[in-house]
């Protein structure tokens, strides 16, 4: 006679509660130990799909806020609605990488087709001119776009999860979801400050340049970008950063290679300025400095700044404004804010420090200049 | 017009302030964000000295909510 058999007998012939538990244990082990990876598969199901849903409220609500704001502040003639979903599907198919040489000046060429065909369309769906309204248009279409990809490649995972039964395909992507909700909350916490015109803890750059900049007569030297000479306890100063306030990051690896290359400027030191992603554990606003080109993206600036420095052999710089993710793309916080005036000591001492009386040095304030102008 | 965005930590709202500098007695002015508003851009007369202050900073501060 079986357990089971014995235990449902004494319970029907006299409850033995005792063995029925046993039973019932007995029971739950053997299908947690069959079927433990089917269980937890259907538990990392239900959580990445709550995550998706989440993510399209997000990636809807996006979209919504950049036809509103082509609608209401740029004044798109019609329904932009369906040249914003074509914009939002577009790729830029990167380069072949079989052979690397060469593959940055390949980059280059594609993103900056990308920019322009960005530009271009946005200018085609508003009926007005304003730069400022049309860098944020830019802006926002791009979070909305960023947002539809994240969508798009969770959704791909979670449905071949699915559909092959993979566990480890789920698990891996149930692990992952919570730094994927946080980045995408993020960026959709930036169309906020976007559409108000605000400027972003990225901005934090721009704004220590911009006070070198201010009362001097400035110059376009790359696209979007803009640079000043002036003067600083007897060295010349070129201070470039992009152009605002506009939503712009400008070329900074284009400039300083005119600077350095056309303009036949031989600077002692190159310092740049720029904020940097903190570790859990910092303080939003603290410095660090350092050497080496500081500047985030795809690449292509920094290696065209990097190519503009070695091939004149001027030491590179990095003052670096510590913040959060979120904090970089949304309204600058106090912390960062106030982190400027100690930002443009450090500038001043390494300056003084590094060069001399009479020399010549590039100062780059690197970030989106959005609502900060020069 | 005033901007309030949700916080990082969902209990709390970011109040955005336009702080004007003036470039001559160094008096500074906060006061509530105004679409439009830009660092460097020409603002109201220093209630101080009556020079043309400029946006020095825009900054958002978080104002924790009760409950």
């Amino acid at each position: 006679m079986s357990i089971l058999e014995g235990g449902i007998l004494q319970v029907f012939g006299g409850i033995n509660t005792s063995d029925l538990v046993t039973v019932v244990w007995i029971g739950f082990f053997a299908l947690t130990f069959l079927y433990q990876t089917r269980i937890q598969s259907y538990m990392a199901l239900s959580e990445i799909s709550r995550g998706l849903n989440k993510l399209k409220v997000m990636k809807d609500k996006a979209r919504k806020d950049a036809i509103d704001y082509l609608v209401d502040v740029g004044k798109a003639p019609g329904d932009p609605s369906q040249r914003v979903d074509q914009f939002l599907d577009y790729v830029a198919i990167m380069p072949v990488d079989m052979d690397p040489a060469g593959i940055v000046g390949k980059v280059d060429h594609i993103v900056t087709t990308n920019n322009d065909r960005v530009r271009a369309e946005v200018g085609a769906l508003l009926k007005q001119n304003n730069p400022v309204t049309v860098s944020i248009s830019e802006n926002l279409l791009e979070v909305a776009t960023s947002l539809n990809q994240i969508h798009k490649i969770v959704r791909h995972y979670y449905l071949l999860g699915k559909k092959t039964n993979s566990y480890f395909t789920l698990v891996q992507l149930q692990m992952l979801m919570p730094m994927i909700i946080q980045e995408a909350d993020a960026l959709l916490n930036a169309v906020d400050s976007f559409k108000l015109g605000q400027p972003v803890g990225d901005g934090i750059g721009p704004i220590v340049v911009s006070r070198f900049m201010a009362g001097k007569e400035k110059r376009v030297i790359a696209k979007d970008t803009v640079m000043a000479i002036t003067e600083y306890k007897g060295r010349k100063l070129y201070v470039l950063k992009a152009d605002g306030p506009m939503a712009y990051v400008g070329q900074p690896g284009v400039a300083i290679q005119k600077i350095v290359g056309e303009m036949g400027v031989k600077p002692s030191a190159i310092v740049m300025i720029d904020a940097a992603l903190k570790l859990e554990g910092e303080k939003t606003g603290e410095i660090a400095e350092g050497v080496g080109a500081a500047i985030g993206g795809i690449g292509v600036e920094k290696f065209q700044i990097e190519e503009a420095a070695t091939r004149a052999k001027v030491p590179l710089y990095a003052i670096l404004v510590k913040q959060s993710i979120l904090e970089a793309i949304t309204v600058m916080r106090k912390e960062i804010a106030e982190a400027a005036d100690k930002v443009t000591q450090v500038l001043n001492r390494v300056i003084e420090e590094k060069t001399k009386e009479g020399d010549d040095v590039v100062v780059a304030g690197i970030g989106n200049t959005l609502g900060v102008a020069q | 017009m005033m901007s309030s965005v949700p916080g990082p930590d969902k209990k709390s709202k970011l109040l955005v302030y336009t702080i004007e500098e003036c470039p001559v007695c160094g008096q500074k002015t906060k006061r509530a964000f105004a679409v439009g508003d830009y660092v460097t851009k020409e603002a109201a007369k220093c209630s101080k000295c009556g020079n043309p202050t400029r946006i020095g900073l825009v900054y958002a501060e978080t104002m924790k909510q009760s409950g």
